[in-house]
């Protein structure tokens, strides 16, 4: 299923680190490598789903491919057109393909400027549309998402959480882009209305077929919309997996750890779960250890995880882990 | 907390503006009016001096049967005649001087919290700078260049306050630029310009206003420093600062020139800082259903 369709995003080896640069006073700070080599495709009217703790490098990753982070390394590419080392115009450009939808709906609108005005600003500032067209576009865009075209004069306060996070989807979608980064976009919302955000998301991703990289850490929202899950830790892939396969068979430690966290509505089923629990804390991403990056809180770990760094390798379902020993 | 509340929600949606709200606008109306209508409402000329008249109190019939109602300066001119042409002077030096410091310090605060990297730093060190010379050993020198003169004055003061403009602006624009709104702006192609003018200053212009309001009143007093120095406003003509800079030797002996001046300033620039919060709470879009 993965093999048809264009090539969305095309990212390489990604790795960005912050800090490290010696000041004038005293030692360099550590660096913290918050994204550590990362490789990731993504087709047309694919959803992704891109899991792992807080603190992996998910929202850093994120941050990378719409280019609001330049990379340490590595190269980013958006339908053909490199991200990476972009001028601001080219950026621009390339911006009409990536978009971005934000965790917290009540910190992504401008709390000064009207509905009409934020999803009107991408459309604008293209000079794509304006006037008559522009005030058309805007109105189009909002029954899009489920809003009512006079809600365009309105003040983001006067909506709910479901429904700035509807304005903000269309926005994101005002200028047809191909891939849609979605951090976490409904964590923030009550549980009645996530259903209807991600419903939402589903059925607009049918009519453009825009892709998504849908960042959470929510395994129930993951099953629900993914194609594909990419599990990250400590800056790096260590599993991915198309979804059925990955709910099916979860191959390594830290997934099947995560997986067993997840609360199961059944009683019966959550006390006959087998818990996988890890010990310890995620170290710092300044200090990663060596060879698997998971090792010190790994119960499978062995001799060889402490000093080889375990590569993503293809299972035979088609899976990818990177773990000597699932 | 008693569950019975009285049911206020349904009161028709009127502008409710709180009394002393309505106050403090009159009195700066009032001000502002008296200022622009001097020529006509002024009861006596304001530079006829009166030698034998001087240092009158307040209710004096003078020789020509003029009442001088707030009594004469030392010189014999009509103290109230004075005040109104003094206000003319005073409101035009503080609001133009604090238009000047305002568009400079926000614009260049905005700049340094947006562009980080070299732009903050010389922008910030310049903040330092400024902030570390007396402003008004800054404005005897620039005036002892140039010359006195009312556009001058409004330069100098102007140019010598942005310093604290600028820092609120930055520190504000900081926090702002991180949030998602501004990123989404970015991810839409809006360039530095639009986002911080459009995105940033809106969302800091409360902070802004509180900092305007209160040198508002500081220009005054400024302005009333530089012309006791004979750097401002040049006799013969008034503003109140040196109404009250030339009362002050005769405090003991004729209190209404120091007193009458200083009450209107007192009274204008406690409207103004009054009428400053309320808008800033005003301006706010997210408390403006209530």
């Amino acid at each position: 299923m993965s093999e048809e369709g264009e090539t969305v995003l095309d990212a390489r080896d990604v790795a960005v680190h912050f800090g490290g640069r010696s000041t004038l006073f005293g030692r360099p700070p550590a660096t913290v490598r918050a994204v550590n080599g990362v490789d990731l495709v993504i087709r047309r009217s694919e959803t992704v789903a891109l899991v792992g703790e807080s603190g992996c490098g998910k929202s850093t990753l994120s941050n990378a491919i719409v280019g609001l982070q330049p990379p340490t390394r590595g190269s980013i590419a958006i339908k053909g057109r490199q991200v990476v080392g972009a001028g601001r115009r080219a950026l621009n450009e390339i911006r009409r393909d990536v978009q971005m939808i934000f965790q917290d709906p009540a910190l992504s609108l401008d709390p000064r400027a009207t509905i009409g005005a934020t999803v009107a600003e991408p459309l604008s500032v293209r000079a794509v549309a304006r006037g008559g067209e522009l005030k058309r576009r805007v109105a189009e865009l909002l029954t899009q998402v489920g809003l009512r075209p006079e809600h365009a004069t309105r003040y983001p306060h006067q909506f709910s959480g479901g429904q700035r996070q509807r304005v903000v989807i269309a926005r994101a979608l005002a200028l047809e882009p191909a891939l849609v980064v979605c951090d976490e976009p409904v964590s923030a919302l009550d549980v009645s209305v996530r259903a209807q955000i991600l419903n939402l998301l589903v059925t607009l991703q049918k009519r453009t077929g825009v892709a998504y990289l849908f960042v959470s850490h929510d395994l129930s929202v993951v099953r629900h919309i993914a194609d594909r899950v990419v599990v990250m830790y400590l800056g790096r892939i260590v599993e991915e997996a198309e979804r059925e396969v990955f709910f099916a068979a979860p191959k390594h430690p830290y997934t099947r750890a995560l997986m067993s966290a997840v609360p199961e509505a059944d009683p019966v089923v959550q006390r006959a779960k087998q818990r996988f629990v890890l010990k310890g804390e995620l170290p710092s991403p300044a200090n990663i250890p060596p060879g698997c990056p998971f090792h010190t809180r790994c119960p499978l770990a062995t001799e060889i995880c402490v000093s080889d760094r375990p590569e993503l390798t293809p299972r035979p379902d088609g899976a990818r882990v990177a773990c000597h020993h699932a | 907390m008693s569950v019975l509340q009285p049911v206020r929600r349904f009161r028709p949606r009127l502008p409710r503006v709180p009394l002393s709200i309505m106050l403090v606008s009159a009195i700066i109306l009032v001000i502002v009016a008296v200022a622009l209508l001097a020529p006509w409402i002024a009861p006596a000329d304001p530079l006829r001096q009166d030698l034998l008249g001087r240092l009158k109190p307040p209710g004096t019939v003078g020789r020509t049967g003029v009442t001088y109602l707030l009594g004469t300066d030392d010189l014999g001119r009509d103290l109230l005649s004075r005040i109104l042409y003094g206000a003319r002077v005073s409101l035009s030096v503080a609001v133009l001087s604090v238009l000047v410091s305002t568009l400079v310090g926000v614009t260049l605060g905005m700049m340094a919290g947006w562009f980080r990297g070299w732009t903050d730093t010389v922008i910030m060190r310049l903040v330092d700078i400024m902030l570390s010379i007396p402003a008004i050993l800054l404005a005897v020198l620039t005036v002892a260049v140039l010359g006195p003169g009312f556009l001058k004055l409004v330069l100098v003061l102007g140019l010598t306050r942005w310093p604290r403009y600028t820092r609120v602006a930055y520190a504000q624009t900081l926090q702002v630029a991180n949030l998602p709104y501004i990123k989404a702006s970015e991810l839409a192609g809006a360039g530095a310009a639009r986002i911080l003018f459009r995105h940033v200053l809106p969302n800091i212009a409360g902070p802004i206003l509180i900092v305007a309001t209160a040198e508002f009143g500081l220009m005054i007093l400024f302005e009333a420093g530089l012309s006791f120095l004979g750097l401002g406003i040049q006799p013969p003509s008034a503003s109140w600062g040196s109404i009250m800079s030339v009362g002050r030797q005769y405090v003991e002996r004729a209190w209404w020139i120091v007193a009458f001046p200083g009450a209107c300033l007192f009274l204008l620039v406690l409207s103004v800082n009054v009428l400053g919060d309320w808008l800033r709470d005003r301006l706010d879009p997210r408390s403006r259903i209530r």
